[in-house]
């Protein structure tokens, strides 16, 4: 047990330091790498915490996925400009403040909303089955959303292709 | 935690390897005066610039997306798959069976029309 | 990782081992591929250092060491030093979460005046329940290697040669992942373990609802899934940048791709990463389609045990583990020579054409192949009429 709670921590620990510089660090390469490492952080928490599978997700869609796009991006545009207009100015000082407001508002209802862990009794068999038993959920009880997520991927499919059609923009030929 | 110990073992071990390694070359190899025209960037030989953004195709942010979209959708089928023969010994093979055909007809007709759109073409 | 310091210790050599086994069969296979394409090219190869210029491995060892650390002034020098470790990385892990041979079952025993074990030694660095997809992740990650090294470099050539290798790898991604459902569908698990034991006896199935046995046969995957497996190994050419997918280091236009700027050890890692991806690669390969350590009905783990039988159940056990995971070993080679096998005879893609055939001809494929598994698996077991 003070194994487990000591790997929570450091796991945590990991986790927030990373992020921290994700935040803090002036070049978005670093941020966008800094971040690929706080996703795999959290890809070792849900491990820890017995859903593998999710684990292995999160390491293929974010960590292997995701990740990979911002940093494709992120290396190959010039963000300068960008980044000058973004880090001064009223507007976007007034949506930095927002932002923390919403996230921090996020936090404390999450806090509130949250269950004592102390009162939970631990699932007898968590690990063996938790795949088996994610796939015979999804597909019975909750089948309408997972279908309706395949339509949703099709419509983000047909809406990338129409915007890398578009002409204009930053990087428009004069 | 014990699950996990090995992975970060291992992945610290190979860190700590190449680190090691790349430590021994640098004690080893032939060291080379400081020259500003060798540490320039390497631009077939005329000399280097490296002003103004690199322009890239659109096609690769493109390709990128659309590599997250079926992925996730890839990924939905893992967990049918490991059960699809639960579903089928427990009599219910065939509800299995159309509920991820409802899912693959729509990835299908995705792909369809991404290669229909020239999306997906190089040239 | 173990319940007292044996067996901690055990283990975290165990996973050194495998390591260093990935990190040293690369000499080795670049030996095999140099005399290989002299032999398919009918030249000589290197012969003069050594018997059949084995001893070419060492010298290279040292050119390696001694070759001048260059690091691009531009560049980001940190990253650029971070680029071949994570190279390293992903084939590692990969590899030490695949099952090299059946557990070793060790007695307890009296050793420095105390009682141990018993004990059970996987032969494999770690055991996780989502095998598959602990691999699929981690291989995912390679991509990261690549586009590390092109950045740090400062340069456009390392720089497009990254971005190319990166989209490489992710669109043959999803013709791995897809063709690799079916071989979920046939086992029903993602335990690679269970999977060789499903292929260590004849050929069975079940034909609407009659089993169905050809004891001449084994129960291997590739009978079931023979698509599945063509997609698959061409996929995981790509995903290792071997050729003819080796777009990325495409001499004529990139110079050398992402790893332009790098020499000496610094690029002999990458070279690691590549042959660790190739190794990776031919043991799902072997474990998905051919039995994997297995060899029915000569090598299966009961008939192999019986040989042993007069002998003390942890040396039979220990014996056993190491004759399978010799059949295993060999089976492996026969796919490595392949890789090396192509790349000496089939020319290079094009870019357009590389894209057009992981997205317009391969990911249809897969899909096709899931959808017939599915079916087919339906048809079979389905109890119909009742």
């Amino acid at each position: 047990m003070i194994y487990e709670a000591l790997g929570f921590y450091s796991l945590s620990l990991f986790i927030l330091f990373f992020a921290y510089k994700t935040i803090t660090v002036p070049n978005p390469v670093h941020s966008a790498l800094y971040l690929v490492l706080t996703m795999m952080g959290l890809a070792g928490t849900f491990f820890n915490l017995g859903a593998e599978f999710i684990a292995g997700v999160q390491l293929i869609v974010y960590a292997g996925a995701v990740m990979v796009l911002f940093v494709m991006v992120l290396m190959l545009f010039d963000l300068k400009a960008e980044l000058r207009s973004f880090s001064r100015g009223l507007l976007s000082g007034s949506l930095k403040v927002m932002a923390s407001a919403l996230l921090a508002g996020m936090a404390l209802g999450a806090i509130k909303n949250s269950v004592d862990p102390a009162g939970l009794q631990p699932p007898a068999e968590i690990s063996a089955n938790a795949t088996r038993q994610i796939g015979v959920l999804l597909y019975t009880q909750y089948l309408f959303a997972f279908e309706v997520l395949g339509v949703l991927l099709l419509v983000v499919a047909v809406g990338v292709v129409a915007v890398s059609r578009m002409k204009g923009g930053t990087h428009a030929k004069h | 935690m014990s699950q996990l110990l090995p992975v970060l073992l291992l992945a610290a071990f190979v860190t700590v390897f190449g680190a090691a390694l790349m430590g021994l070359a640098n004690l080893l190899s032939a060291k080379a005066k400081k020259n500003t025209v060798k540490g320039e960037t390497y631009e077939c030989g005329i000399p280097a610039d490296t002003s103004g953004s690199t322009k890239v195709p659109i096609k690769f942010y493109l390709t990128a997306i659309l590599f997250i979209l079926f992925d996730i959708e890839i990924i939905f089928m893992y967990p049918w798959a490991l059960t699809y023969g639960d579903f089928i010994s427990s009599g219910y093979g065939i509800y299995a069976f159309s509920a991820m055909a409802v899912f693959i007809a729509v990835f299908v007709f995705g792909l369809f029309w991404e290669v229909k759109s020239k999306a997906l073409e190089w040239e | 990782m173990g319940s007292d310091w044996f067996e901690f210790t055990v283990n975290f050599i165990k996973m050194i081992l495998i390591f260093l086994m990935m990190v040293q069969i690369v000499p080795l296979l670049v030996w095999v591929e140099r005399r290989g394409s002299a032999f398919i090219q009918n030249r000589l190869g290197p012969n003069r250092v050594g018997p059949l210029g084995l001893m070419q491995l060492l010298a290279d060892a040292v050119k390696f060491l001694t070759k001048e650390e260059f690091v691009p002034a531009r560049g980001h020098s940190m990253l650029f030093y971070l680029a071949p470790i994570a190279a390293m990385i992903p084939a590692t892990l990969a590899l030490a979460a695949i099952p090299l041979s059946v557990p070793i079952h060790v007695e307890a025993f009296e050793w420095l005046g105390q009682n141990w074990g018993p004990y059970v030694f996987k032969f494999q660095g770690y055991d996780f329940g989502i095998g598959i997809v602990f691999v699929l992740g981690v291989s995912s990650l390679a991509a990261y290697a690549l586009l590390l090294a092109g950045y740090a470099s400062n340069n456009k050539y390392a720089l497009f040669g990254a971005l190319r290798a990166s989209a490489q790898t992710i669109s043959y991604e999803l013709a791995m992942g897809l063709s690799i459902v079916g071989v979920i569908l046939l086992f029903g698990t993602f335990s690679f373990s269970e999977m060789v034991t499903a292929q260590a006896h004849a050929l069975s199935f079940s034909f609407f609802g009659q089993p169905v046995e050809i004891s001449w046969l084994p129960n291997w995957g590739i009978f079931y899934q023979p698509l599945g497996a063509l997609i698959l190994f061409a996929a995981m050419f790509a995903e290792a940048n071997r050729l003819p997918f080796d777009l990325p280091e495409a001499e004529g236009e990139l110079v050398a791709g992402y790893h332009t700027e790098y020499s000496g050890f610094k690029f002999n890692m990458f070279f690691i990463g590549e042959y660790g991806h190739m190794l990776v690669a031919s043991a799902l390969m072997v474990i998905f389609y051919f039995g994997g350590y297995t060899l029915y009905p000569w090598l299966t783990p009961a008939t192999v045990s019986s040989w042993f039988a007069d002998l003390s159940p942890t040396k039979a056990s220990l014996f056993t583990a190491l004759v399978l995971h010799v059949v295993l070993l060999l089976k492996i080679v026969v796919f490595l020579w392949i890789f090396i096998w192509a790349r000496w005879t089939l020319p290079r893609f094009r870019y357009d054409q590389l894209m057009d055939l992981g997205w317009r001809k391969m990911l249809p494929w897969a899909l096709f192949n899931t959808v017939v598994t599915a079916i087919a698996i339906l048809v079979m077991r389905h109890q119909w009429g009742q």
